[in-house]
């Protein structure tokens, strides 16, 4: 067993907030829900009980059943779209420099254009690809990374355990902007290193979520049973564990997208990530700051990227909410 | 289903935290009071600029901050006019030079003294000039061969080996303002590496400038305070001269507001836009932005090709890069920029020839194919931004064939490939370290630019031949021959691609006088007045 | 069993109608400070850690300190350039240079910055109080707004009050950072005129003696008013924008740790009992979520520290997070060090503080 230090458990970053199933609940039973049975019909659907689309509807995790939820959810669905199709979808090549500079939003360019006449709303369609895109693939690399590291020491214990987790603590207690933009610097500014430096920075909380509940798992009955009878590690992982850990950590991912929206894009907004002449949020922000009269070439992916961290974030909370309803609204 | 009661205690907790948040709110009107102090030109002035500044000890620093803060805490024996950058005048001295012009006699103008009322001496600027040389430090170079000796208590002599026709322009750097070898002794001052005196001489001047030192932190603000012993030819206007590190658009905003007097640091494209009622002095710098296109066939076997190079040099926009570069930016006709002797007029200028381009393009087998350009893109010389004329540049590029990838890389980074010679285009600029044209051979074959671009000795024998006549010939009609010769030479024959010189753009409130553009030092504070 | 369990689990010691026991020191005296040893033994090891990590990053980042130091004629002449490595020990191996670092730490010195030509100590010691002073703004403001929010939003919990207030904190926590900044500055300062520009202090405002270093405290404890109200005024901006984020972060989390603590057969028992609303909130509520949020609190806090580069670079703050930046794009291997060792040493304290908090708030937990 490890010592009892708090830190190796509970901390969250300031980026994953309460999102972490905690530990602590892992095993823990939901005492009755003093709102009444979960599946009350919402008031707010008023889809009869028997229509196809009513129970469709009633598939979907609660937090989406909203107003709210619903706006959300098409925001969400309508960037990926824009990850799929957004550069067929853009009006003008977000690359060529052939309109006027500086033209406000109007008829020409509905956005207006920037500093080296390229169309903005084109930029910010096909810009959708790199900044969801890499928010992605940061989440799923941390995700497998971490989970991996969290497994193995919460499985195999000892000094194994000893050596991940104070590996953890290590990373976790860098200052995150600074280690990434060290680790970028080292290797030089592009897309993929800045994911590569943010990835340096973001696994420790899945590695921490996996082991606190692989702990808990493996002194449970089915897994002390399992290795009474003989079983391999890999199987018991495979099959005892792993099941078990997945859906908490998939929430968490999912509760970590925005996050990861943000950190890269604040990476390029320093000069750290996208490389130009690459449409990247961040970097158009970035390159706003100098133009700041020139309000349209700030705003516009400013939003883009509120408007992606927010649908993504509430969708994850949704989620979340899915599995673990006693958080969520009645 | 709750009680009544339960939310009682979350109120008053709310409740608290509003009026904190409304008394928090409320702070900032009680603050706009006491712009109105700072915003008028009661004997102070603000001046905002991007601070680029590690020292302001003269033997050492070489930053452009530093030169501003430099050339007004300390005088130099000769130095240039405010209105007029091409003529070198008297500061604490005047001088005499022998024909070959490889001996100066310099003599101090009586009665000149330091911010200590103590006279300025020949052993105060044999100290000074000979502790910049045993420093090693940054500026060293500009002493090279130069050895320095004292006649009398009012003469010094420097003498050269070769002749040496740019140091007069090289005596008027800020780097060269004489100290008060007293003062500095006193603080660990020497002439050679044991010197400790960098410390003391970033918390207090030593110097005969017309201001001297309040207060320096590098990271965000000098104060500079008037001279009150100041007894030269330029006193102070202001009381106290606040520089402040600012980020260009923020130097922007606050010039406009008038929370600042001056902004140094505007870009082209803010400078167009500017609120009406500041003024704009606005000049092309002489700041050359250029590229260097890899003769080092080791680096790339395209860039090493001549036509590449024409390709590029006939491929390039250059209307279309000012166009990016804003208000007061202008081609470079050549290498040595506008203000300088030897300058090329506009039609020795490179020109844009799609179809040439073209047909280079194909001559070289480069269509399509990957040309990397390398560039800093966290520095912005004289307000232009790298980043923003790289992407025109690939654009332009592009439309004549070329396939090109832009790399950029922070300053600190990028300088290590650029000085070793392994960028295959790079996109770089100049700053004139002095005010005299032969500042520029530099870019000749096997001189310290020219190996960046892989262009060794021997690369081209006409070229060096004219490289070493600009640096020794001393009549000034030759001189400039030379130099036009040299400037046609290498726009038909160097890896160099002069692009522009941006614009150097200092915005400023009505109520301030005497702006001034300075290749060197930027601007001169002590010239600086008030309506 | 899990350390956590405990932790995190209020259970039955604050059982339905007994009063909470007495706040007294949980473990003896001995097993506290064996306790606290261990962890310093550990906080020791991660920072050195720490140093290796930057150490290795830093030189591997493809450019020569040397040429970004010196200037460009300068890093041309050999004997220059020697004299330069020799004056920063670079002229020894990786592994020499990193040992003398560490002797040198060990004598508490930090080096000398190549950039600034300042020791990285000095250096740090103007940087961190102004970075310390937004931090500690944003979180003071952050912990009332969002303890009180996440309060509110539990006891209403599935109704408008709580919709709403968690789609608010849903927001906060979404927020681009430095997009908002940028926002703040242009419509607060430029367009409307309400905040001062950038910097600490209006130009020409002397800064007040030095004492923490702090200009409002070190204002107020001099009696400086004018100098406490325009330095107060420099601080509402780039406060109000690191302060939205952790609200929005802060309610989130005290909300989750109401509802579990609202969830206990005490808290039900304690109301049917008639105890009044508010006895049961301070009593028993706050009590029991405090511990969860206080672990937040502290980390919110340290990643405020190193958090802040977007917001100084646009603030125009001279606070560590540009320090950092500064120090990260000029190669500056030093500085960098310091800075990670400062906020790395921040972390740990706050950890263990935060730990140590637990024992006080709530009794049961035992550490050892």
């Amino acid at each position: 067993m490890a010592p009892s230090t708090r830190s190796e458990d509970g901390p969250l970053t300031a980026g994953g907030d309460q999102a972490a199933p905690r530990p602590g609940r892992a095993g823990h039973q939901s005492a009755p829900s003093r709102q009444g049975p979960q599946n009350h019909p919402n008031r707010a659907d008023g889809i009869g009980k028997r229509s196809l689309t009513g129970r469709l509807w009633r598939r979907l995790p609660k937090g989406i059943r909203t107003p709210v939820g619903l706006i959300a959810a098409v925001v969400a669905l309508a960037w990926i779209a824009m990850c799929l199709f957004g550069a067929q979808v853009a009006p003008h090549d977000p690359l060529a420099q052939e309109l006027p500079r500086f033209t406000p939003p109007g008829s020409t360019a509905w956005l207006g254009t920037d500093e080296l006449g390229r169309d903005v709303l084109s930029r910010i369609l096909s810009g959708a690809r790199v900044t969801i895109g890499l928010a992605l693939a940061l989440v799923v690399m941390s995700m497998v990374v971490g989970s991996l590291l969290g497994l193995v020491a919460g499985y195999f214990g000892r000094w194994v355990d000893e050596t991940v987790m104070r590996f953890t603590d290590l990373v976790m207690a860098f200052p995150t902007v600074i280690l990434a933009m060290v680790t970028a610097a080292a290797l030089g500014a592009s897309l993929f290193n800045a994911v590569l430096a943010a990835l340096v920075v973001s696994w420790p909380q899945y590695a921490r979520v996996v082991r606190s509940m692989v702990l808990s798992l493996r002194t449970s009955e089915f897994v002390a049973s399992g290795r009474l009878l003989g079983f391999s590690p890999a199987r018991s992982i495979r099959l005892d564990i792993l099941p078990n850990v997945s859906g908490p950590t998939l929430v968490l991912a999912s509760l970590d997208i925005g996050t990861a929206a943000l950190l890269l894009s604040g990476l390029s907004f320093l000069g750290l990530g996208a490389k130009p002449p690459t449409p990247e949020w961040g970097s158009m922000v970035s390159s706003a700051v100098q133009h700041f009269d020139k309000w349209w070439l700030g705003v516009f992916p400013g939003l883009a990227i509120l408007t992606v961290v927010i649908s993504f974030n509430f969708l994850g909370d949704a989620l979340r909410d899915a599995f673990d309803p006693e958080a969520g609204e009645a | 289903m709750k009680s009544l009661s339960s939310k009682r205690p979350v109120a008053c907790l709310a409740a608290l935290a509003v009026v904190v948040a409304v008394s928090a709110c409320a702070e900032p009107e009680g603050g706009t009071g006491d712009k109105d102090r700072s915003g008028s030109a009661s004997g102070q002035i603000v001046i905002d600029t991007t601070f680029d500044v590690k020292t302001i000890d003269p033997g050492r620093e070489y930053e452009p901050t530093g030169q501003i803060l430099v050339k007004g805490l300390y005088d130099t024996l000769l130095t240039f006019a405010d209105e007029d950058t091409t003529k070198v005048v008297p500061d604490l001295a005047t001088y005499m030079a022998n024909e070959e012009l490889t001996e100066y006699t310099l003599t101090l103008e009586e009665g000149r003294v330091f911010s200590d009322g103590e006279p300025v001496t020949a052993d105060d600027v044999v100290f000074s000039l000979e502790r910049l040389q045993g420093l090693k430090g940054n500026p060293a170079f500009l002493l090279d061969g130069v050895s320095v000796e004292k006649i009398d208590d009012a003469t010094v002599k420097l003498t050269t080996a070769e002749s040496a026709p740019a140091l007069p322009a090289i005596l008027a750097t800020p780097s060269l303002g004489i100290l008060n070898s007293k003062v500095v002794k006193d603080h660990g001052g020497a002439t050679d590496d044991s010197d400790t005196a960098e410390e003391f001489l970033n918390g207090n001047s030593a110097g005969s400038g017309p201001y001297v030192l309040e207060k320096l932190d590098v990271s965000s603000e000098a104060i500079l305070a008037k001279n009150e012993k100041y007894n030269g030819p330029q006193k102070a206007t202001y009381d106290r001269v606040i520089l402040r590190n600012t980020e260009p658009a923020t130097q922007k905003m606050n010039v406009e507001r008038g929370d600042s007097q001056v902004a140094l640091g505007l870009s082209g494209d803010m400078a167009e836009s500017l609120a009406p009622g500041v003024k704009i002095e606005s000049v092309p710098s002489a700041t050359v932005v250029f590229l260097l296109v890899n003769a080092d066939p080791a680096v790339s076997d395209l860039t090493s090709k001549p036509d590449l190079v024409k390709a590029i040099k006939a491929g390039v926009d250059y209307d279309g890069l000012l166009e990016i570069a804003g208000l007061g930016a202008a081609q470079a006709t050549g290498l040595v920029p506008s203000v300088f002797l030897g300058a090329l007029d506009e039609g020795d200028a490179l020109k844009y020839d799609p179809d040439a381009a073209k047909a280079a393009v194909a001559a070289a087998g480069a269509e399509g194919q990957p040309i990397t350009l390398s560039f800093p893109n966290d520095i912005d010389p004289t307000g232009l931004n790298m980043t923003t004329l790289a992407e025109r540049l690939q654009s332009q590029l592009g439309k004549v064939g070329l396939n090109v990838k832009l790399a950029p890389a922070p300053f600190a980074t990028e300088i290590d490939a650029y000085r070793s010679g392994t960028e295959q285009i790079g996109l770089w600029y100049w700053n004139p370290d002095y005010m005299d044209p032969a500042n520029y051979l530099a870019f000749g074959p096997g001189e310290t630019v020219g190996l960046r671009s892989g262009w060794p000795e021997g690369a081209n024998a006409a070229i060096e031949q004219l490289v070493s006549a600009g640096y020794t010939t001393g009549d000034e009609t030759e001189r400039q021959k030379v130099f036009e010769q040299w400037g046609k030479a290498m726009n038909a024959e160097s890896p160099f691609v002069p692009l522009l010189q941006p614009g150097s753009n200092v915005a400023y409130q009505p109520s301030v006088t005497g702006v001034h553009y300075n290749p060197v030092w930027l601007i001169n504070v002590a010239g600086l007045g008030a309506n | 069993m899990s350390p956590d369990s405990e932790l995190t689990d209020p259970g039955p010691a604050l059982g339905p109608g007994g009063e909470a026991g007495p706040v007294r020191r949980g473990p003896a005296h001995a097993v506290l400070w064996r306790y606290i040893g261990k962890r310093l033994l550990i906080a020791v090891g991660l920072l050195w850690g720490m140093t290796l990590v930057t150490f290795a990053l830093t030189n591997l980042v493809p450019g020569d300190p040397v040429a970004a130091a010196l200037g460009q004629r300068a890093a041309d002449d050999p004997a220059i350039v020697e004299r330069f490595r020799q004056q920063y020990g670079l002229d020894q191996s990786l592994a020499g240079q990193y040992w003398d670092y560490l002797v040198r730490l060990v004598h508490l010195d930090l080096g000398t910055s190549w950039q600034t030509h300042n020791p990285v100590a000095r250096d740090l010691a103007k940087a961190i109080p102004a970075t310390m002073e937004i931090a500690f703004g944003a979180i003071i403001m952050a912990a009332l707004i969002g303890i009180s929010f996440g309060a509110w939003s539990a006891y209403r919990k599935g109704k408008m009050a709580d919709q709403i207030l968690r789609l608010v904190s849903l927001a906060g926590i979404s927020l681009p950072t430095f997009w908002v900044a940028i926002v703040f500055f242009y419509a607060f300062y430029y367009r409307l005129g309400w905040a001062p520009g950038s910097g600490r202090l209006s130009p020409g405002m002397p800064a007040p003696p030095k004492i923490t270093g702090m200009y409002t405290v070190d204002a107020l404890l001099t009696g400086q008013w004018s100098v406490f109200m325009d330095a107060s005024a420099h601080l509402v901006l780039p406060t109000a924008v690191l302060t939205l984020y952790t609200i929005g972060l802060l309610t989130r989390f005290s909300r989750t740790s109401f509802l579990e603590v609202l969830d206990k057969g005490y808290i039900e028992a304690a109301k049917a009992k008639g105890l009044p609303g508010r006895t049961i909130f301070f009593k028993y509520v706050l009590r029991a979520g405090a511990i969860p949020i206080l672990t937040v609190i502290g980390l919110a806090f340290g990643s405020l520290l190193s958090g802040t580069v977007l917001v100084e670079s646009i603030f125009g703050w001279p606070g560590l997070g540009s320090y950092a930046y500064q120090a990260a794009s000029r190669l500056d291997l030093l500085a960098v060090m310091g800075v990670g060792l400062f906020v790395g040493l921040v972390y740990l304290c706050i950890n263990l503080v935060v730990d140590l908090a637990y024992g006080f708030i709530d009794p049961r937990v035992r550490v050892g």
